[in-house]
């Protein structure tokens, strides 16, 4: 299973992808929205994790144009953030979103929580 | 006597004296018409005295010259004129009054008779007389002498008696000429003295009273006025005084009344001049408070007065009436929460109702375009009688309150995001390598475990401190929704399962199977029974037990119930528990490992859903916390 993941945090993505890699998933790095949305067409990934905040297109944006795009609108995509409050959760499934994340979230469970969310 | 009696007296007076005059008039005239009659009477007498005088003479120069020449024309002649003679003494006696000289007239006469009688004998006789000078010497001629004498003495008599009737006249006359003459001198005497009379008994008491009034109305009352009379002037003064003591009276009252009145209205005018000082302190005040004052009049709404702060927040009310409504319409108020807040909500309004409103959070936005929070509070005004006359409000520009509330929202947010940002980094990496590389010394193992659980004791703090910061913030939002309670309690067990799985603790639910849904926010009432959970799996001891009772009490309501078998806490401790940053001091504390703000937590989230917490706790026994969920009506 392939994921784009965007996180603009070197670390944060270090973990994430190992993380990931360790449960399993093919995972293509990059470091902001507009990057997603570069490689999302020649990626075809089966799901996209975001970062909420992100310099240059953050989360929010991405998200509102994947699903604006006919060919990227039915990829799911999941939010990675530090917010969790309810009205940002909220937000995310109003875009579109499958779901969110917390941050810090849990390294040896997230491949598991990923799977969850997309019904897997 | 009245005065009236008086005038007319004085007129009657004036008549009879008239009268008088006129009787006098005529008494002098008399006097006068009687004095002419007996000049004439007197004149007629001397004339007869003076004609029989020279009769006599005649006769005596007659019969001489007929004695004596004898020519008979005298003889004749001497007849003739002893006729004439003869009647002259009755003619003279008319005129003669006095009896003495009537008969001094009778005695010349009867003289005169005898003298003619021996004359005309001795006249006959006269042939035969010898030396007749001797005879007319020694017979005729002494008593003729005699006779004559007495005629002379008579005219004499006559003469000095018609003089003095002549003068006696004349007296009279110039006495008449001066009493005609001084007649009407004496009636201007007359009238001045009746001038005068009437002046000092009419003019002088009205002009004593004229005095008097005039000096009365001078504001001198010690005046005197004449002495009372029976009269009309007298009762005139009589009224003039007992008016004049009236007034007097009256000025008194008047002049005390005006005394009063000026000392009142100096209190007035002090009063009037403190409340102006007080007034314009006051104004002075509220117009540089710095917090924006408005007072308004009821009913009409109208702005009355305004300072500074007002116009500058909310600008000024426009004149005219039609104006108003709009312009408080324009101010599209709002509350916090973005819902449309009508005109009639506002504080002052609600202050005009009788109202008194306290904090009252709107967002205005002024006719300038700005968006301003302000807060606004506002009392009625009311007179003695209680009702209401206006409304006095104050709004105050809470805008930095606002911008200090979302720094602090941004400070905590972003705080967190960058807190979490290298936790999520540490937390990861500590996992993945506590699980996929083999440490054969077990005390790295417990290291990176210690590392690891106080990243995750680190994620509980910011999670909580973002938590009281929101509920402080009034910024949780709860979505409560009918709900099972054993999924509730289920779901709350399985988040503390890897706490519990980790001692020697059991965690016994105890759950009526008739239980009714809550209405609730899962989320948050599963955190807030997990705080509960959590603190009693820590507090208990080893190999106790932690139950979890569910009741369907107190009405309305279901309650949960966690006790611990764990120490208990102190009474005195208890009040405090649900306050932020209080943890029980004690030896295990320490390993406890809280944030000092789960119950505080709690205890907001139960209470925002209209519930309760609570806590029972027995030294040595135990404790037990509870909280209440509203069932689903």
């Amino acid at each position: 299973m392939k994921l784009l993941l965007a996180e603009d945090e070197p670390d944060v993505q270090l973990i994430a992808r190992l993380s990931l890699k360790r449960a399993g998933f093919q995972v293509v790095p990059v470091n902001n929205g507009l990057e997603v949305l570069e490689r999302v067409g020649a990626e075809a990934p089966d799901a996209i994790l975001l970062d909420w905040m992100m310099p240059d297109m953050d989360g929010f944006e991405t998200c509102m144009r994947l699903k604006a795009d006919p060919a990227t609108r039915d990829i799911p995509v999941i939010f990675l953030t530090a917010k969790v409050q309810e009205s940002e959760v909220a937000r995310a499934l109003a875009l579109g979103a499958a779901g969110c994340i917390g941050k810090p979230f849990d390294a040896l469970t997230l491949g598991q929580q990923v799977l969850t969310i997309l019904g897997k | 006597m009245s005065l009236r009696g008086r005038i007319f007296a004085v007129i009657g007076l004036m008549v009879a004296a008239a009268f008088l005059q006129a009787g006098a008039v005529v008494w002098f005239e008399t006097l006068r018409d009687s004095s002419g009659e007996a000049m004439m009477r007197a004149g007629q007498r001397f004339d007869h005295q003076t004609r029989m005088n020279r009769v006599v003479a005649q006769l005596e120069n007659e019969h001489r010259s007929y004695l004596l020449i004898g020519l008979p024309v005298f003889r004749a002649d001497f007849d003739r004129r002893w006729r004439e003679y003869v009647n002259l003494p009755t003619l003279l006696v008319q005129y003669v009054d006095e009896e003495q000289d009537k008969k001094s007239v009778a005695e010349v006469d009867r003289q005169l008779q005898q003298w003619h009688q021996m004359v005309t004998d001795l006249m006959d006789r006269r042939e035969q007389l010898a030396d007749l000078p001797r005879v007319w010497q020694d017979q005729t001629a002494p008593p003729m002498r005699r006779i004559q004498n007495a005629l002379d003495a008579n005219q004499r008599r006559d003469f000095v008696l018609l003089n003095d009737q002549i003068r006696n006249a004349s007296q009279l006359n110039f006495n008449n000429a001066i009493f005609t003459l001084a007649l009407p001198a004496i009636d201007i005497i007359m009238l001045l003295v009746l001038v005068t009379v009437l002046a000092r008994i009419l003019l002088d008491p009205l002009a004593a009273i004229a005095e008097s009034a005039r000096q009365i109305s001078g504001g001198n009352f010690d005046v005197r006025l004449p002495p009372a009379r029976r009269d009309e002037i007298g009762a005139l003064v009589k009224a003039f005084r007992d008016m004049s003591t009236a007034v007097q009276f009256r000025q008194r009252d008047l002049s005390s009344a005006l005394s009063r009145e000026r000392e009142m209205s100096q209190m007035y005018s002090a009063l009037r001049t403190n409340a102006e000082q007080e007034s314009a302190r006051l104004q002075a005040t509220i117009a540089t408070v710095p917090a924006a004052l408005v007072i308004l009049e009821a009913p009409s709404g109208r702005v009355v007065l305004q300072n500074t702060a007002a116009d500058m927040l909310i600008g000024r009310e426009p004149d005219a009436e039609a104006d108003q409504q709009l312009y408080w319409e324009s101010f599209h108020a709002s509350y916090r929460d973005g819902r449309r807040c009508p005109v009639d909500e506002w504080g002052p309004r609600r202050a005009l109702r009788g109202e008194v409103v306290v904090g009252q959070e709107l967002i205005v936005k002024p006719q300038d375009g700005r968006t301003v929070p302000i807060l606004v509070s506002a009392a009625p005004l009311r007179n003695d009688l209680g009702v209401i006359t206006g409304a006095v409000a104050a709004f105050q520009d809470i805008s930095n309150l606002y911008e200090i509330d979302r720094l602090k929202s941004e400070f905590v947010s972003i705080v967190s995001h960058e807190l979490r940002t290298p936790l999520t980094s540490i937390k990861g990496s500590l996992q993945l390598l506590l699980t996929d590389v083999p440490m054969p010394d077990p005390d790295h193992r417990v290291l990176v475990d210690v590392a690891l659980s106080n990243t995750d004791r680190l994620v509980r703090i910011i999670n909580d401190i973002l938590d009281i910061s929101k509920i402080e913030a009034g910024k949780l939002e709860l979505h409560p929704r009918p709900y099972d309670v054993h999924e509730l309690v289920n779901l709350s067990i399985q988040s503390v399962g890897q706490i519990a799985r980790g001692s020697s603790v059991a965690l016994t639910p105890i759950v009526p199977p008739d239980i009714p849904k809550v209405n609730a926010d899962p989320d948050r009432t599963i955190q807030a029974i997990v705080n509960l959970l959590s603190n009693a799996l820590k507090c208990a001891p080893a190999r106790s037990e932690v139950t979890l009772e569910v009741r369907s009490d107190p009405p309305g309501f279901v309650t949960v119930a966690i006790a611990d078998r764990g120490r208990g806490i102190p009474a005195e401790k208890l009040s405090q528990l649900f306050q932020k940053f209080q943890q029980i001091d004690g030896a295990d504390t320490r390993k406890l490992r809280g944030t000092g703000l789960g119950l505080a937590i709690t205890k907001a989230l139960v209470e925002m859903q209209g519930g309760s917490v609570g806590v029972t706790s027995e030294m040595g026994q135990g404790s037990t916390f509870w909280i209440t969920i509203p069932v689903v009506k």
